[in-house]
């Protein structure tokens, strides 16, 4: 606005109002205009020649910034056709008004150091006065909008021209700014969902959860939506199992998608080629022919033998496999060979072999994601920490020993930094039936306070369920009393105040994996939320000893099976397995 | 779980009947440790008894160790199929001394 009081007659003061009434209409107009819009580049076009013809200016040129270096046209109108024309982001007057963020008059060009007269001389015309203010968000510039040379004999623009202007340019760049970040949206969605369907179909990839018995267990937790891990298993015809664990070099959809081919290459080969050294070499060939430059991988494959208990198997450049024997003795196999997809195989003995026989023991392979998992104080697990994870928990059954191991590494804290992929092989110790099957309608689960006066009630519904099963009068009194004293080591040892919380007991009944056995398997979960309670402070007494105490955890031994203590999934408090096998009905 | 307290020919017949179970065996131990602290004969009748768990059997344990030293005789008498295989799981059957019936204990002086 003019502050100059002097010029403030009736009839100016009368244009002056008009032209204000005039300059909101057109910034109404045009934010309507690129509310409704979808082609954001004709209503910018549109807007520039409704601002060139409100400001009266000869000719206009609205710039966009690209890439912070260059100034691009997007649209020119009246006596200059620049469409499409370049200069470099520091130049001319726009790029004056652009670096510095704040409009500009120029009143005379021609004597202006930072007007550029080429595009004179190339178009003819002659640039007498500029009119320029950026395109801008607070501090964000994305353009400019120069205007050419008031019309007629009004002289060069004023303040209240460039003050238009720069309102007028605000409101442009908003809208741009918008459909910019409404585009991104659109495309993040798209990426989002075309993610979450490689994530889907890469789950498909791996083999579904072993069944009970079964020698093999295996898992993978991605750290992102899509994995580089991968395993696989499956039974071939003649009975053996073929086995593979592999990781491929990078993360996300890249990795994920050479993953997946690898991947599909093992399992199409895996089925005719059964020798571990030559199946390597076919999928090594197969990925250097075709892999991006730079990108391997990591793979061990492997044929376990139920028939004579051997593990055969050939690493590619892989973290050496882990044998645990029965006796307790690590033994690792560091890898001879390259990764996968390096070099293509020369001799026919690029991948060798090895043969493991299980003898009681278990046969471990798991990826860096592992090793280099961080615990809870920072430090990497490495291969000891899995050593004596495993050692630890050597009684267990195969699934629970690697879910531990998981369980250290993926704690909801985001400590997972890597895919965590782990296959485990153990034929001597066949998993027994995972409490995460579905127990099916011949469970039983009975919740009851802490207390020794529910104690009855317990047993009298267990043994209701034990008879429901058809199970003999001899052994569910032994089972009850197992129960019984089990839920009795809780209240006396882990809840050290009365009422103060519950116990949950589970049963069910697994019918054997082995079609032609007729035995059945009860399973029995005694869980409490307690806090930890020390196994050895529940050990069974010595026999000779008559004193009180310990009796009842005897009783257990003797009666089960199986005893194991474990720790609940969800963290807290305590939990009991017990499994006997029932003998058919006669 | 019930129990009762009779003599008979000079014995003091302690009958316990039903669970003894974590909650009654406090009551049970109660019982034969004051039977005990007479200095005389105690029979445990466990015909009755349906189910015993450790606290039982270690109430039991605590009477028996507590009458040798007194230098009393104590006896278990027409033990339950149920008391029995509890005993026999804590390989007690053996330690304690067990009649068939209460004639049988009496007849043997005990």
């Amino acid at each position: 606005m003019d502050t100059n009081g002097t010029e403030n007659g009736p009839d100016h003061g009368h244009q002056r109002s008009s032209r204000l009434a005039q300059g909101l209409g057109l910034l109404a107009d045009m934010s309507r205009d690129f509310a409704d819009t979808r082609d954001i580049a004709g209503t910018l076009s549109r807007a520039l020649i409704h601002i060139t013809e409100y400001l009266d200016a000869e000719g206009g040129a609205l710039f966009l910034l690209e890439d912070e270096r260059i100034l691009r046209c997007q649209s020119s109108v009246g006596v200059i056709q620049i469409d499409g024309l370049t200069l470099p982001a520091d130049q001319g007057v726009v790029g004056s008004v652009v670096q510095a963020n704040a409009g500009r008059i120029v009143r005379d060009a021609q004597t202006e150091p930072d007007f550029d007269k080429s595009v004179d001389e190339r178009t003819g015309f002659t640039t007498r006065s500029i009119l320029c203010a950026p395109m801008s968000i607070a501090d964000q510039c994305i353009g400019a909008i120069e205007l050419i040379n008031k019309h007629g004999s009004d002289g060069p623009f004023e303040d209240a021209d460039l003050a238009l202007l720069e309102i007028l340019c605000s409101s442009a760049a908003m809208a741009l700014l918008n459909a910019r970040l409404a585009a991104s949206l659109v495309e993040q969605e798209r990426m989002k969902r075309e993610i979450e369907l490689a994530a889907e179909i890469q789950r498909n990839l791996l083999p579904a959860a072993g069944t009970s018995g079964f020698p093999l267990f295996g898992f993978n937790i991605p750290a992102r939506e899509v994995s580089g891990d991968f395993f696989d298993y499956f039974t071939l015809a003649d009975g053996r199992i073929a086995w593979c664990l592999g990781d491929v070099s990078g993360k996300g959809i890249n990795a994920a998608l050479l993953m997946a081919k690898t991947a599909s290459l093992y399992r199409c080969l895996g089925k005719t080629e059964t020798n571990p050294s030559a199946l390597l070499a076919r999928i090594n060939d197969e990925i250097v022919e075709t892999a991006t430059r730079g990108m391997f991988v990591t793979l061990i494959g492997g044929i376990y033998d139920p028939a004579n208990d051997t593990v055969c198997f050939a690493n590619g450049g892989h973290e050496p496999p882990l044998y645990h024997s029965r006796d307790g003795i690590f033994h690792d196999f560091p890898a001879e060979a390259p990764p996968l997809g390096i070099l293509a195989c020369t001799d026919g003995n690029q991948f060798p072999q090895e043969t493991v026989r299980l003898d009681g023991g278990s046969f471990y392979v798991f990826t860096d994601g592992v090793t280099e998992g961080k615990l809870p104080n920072g430090v990497s697990l490495g291969t000891e920490g899995v050593k004596r994870s495993l050692a630890k928990d050597a009684n267990l059954p195969l699934d629970e020993r690697l879910k531990a191991i998981c369980r250290m590494l993926d704690r909801d804290d985001g400590a997972l930094h890597d895919d965590i992929t782990v296959l485990g092989i153990d034929a001597a110790r066949p998993t027994l039936a995972r409490r995460e099957a579905p127990l099916g309608d011949q469970s039983f689960t009975y919740r009851f306070a802490a207390r020794a006066e529910l104690l009855q009630g317990a047993r009298n519904a267990a043994r209701e369920y034990l008879k429901s099963q058809g199970i003999a009068q001899a052994p569910i009194n032994d089972i009850v009393l197992a129960v019984d004293e089990a839920c009795q080591n809780i209240i006396r040892h882990a809840y050290r105040d009365p009422d103060k919380g519950d116990i949950v007991l589970d049963m069910a009944l697994h019918t054997s994996a082995d079609p032609a056995s007729s035995l059945r398997t009860l399973v029995i979960y005694v869980r409490d939320f307690a806090p930890e309670i020390d196994a050895i402070t529940v050990a069974p007494r010595k026999l000779e000893d008559t004193r009180p105490g310990g009796l009842g955890t005897h009783f257990i031994r003797e009666i089960m099976d199986e005893v194991a203590y474990l720790r609940p999934r969800e963290g807290i408090g305590n939990l009991l397995r017990m499994t006997k096998e029932i003998p058919p009905i006669h | 779980m019930d129990h009762s307290i009779r003599e008979d020919r000079g014995a003091l017949v302690v009958s316990l009947a039903g669970d003894v179970d974590l909650e009654s065996s406090p009551r049970a131990r109660t019982v034969l440790l004051d039977c005990v602290g007479q200095n005389r004969t105690v029979l445990v009748d466990m015909s009755a008894i349906d189910y015993i768990d450790s606290s039982g059997v270690a109430s039991l344990v605590e009477a028996f160790q507590s009458a040798r030293k007194a230098g009393s005789p104590f006896a278990l008498v027409s033990v339950s199929e149920a008391a029995l295989r509890v005993l026999q799981l804590a390989r007690l059957d053996r330690i304690f001394t067990i009649h068939a019936s209460l004639d049988d204990a009496l007849a043997d002086g005990s």
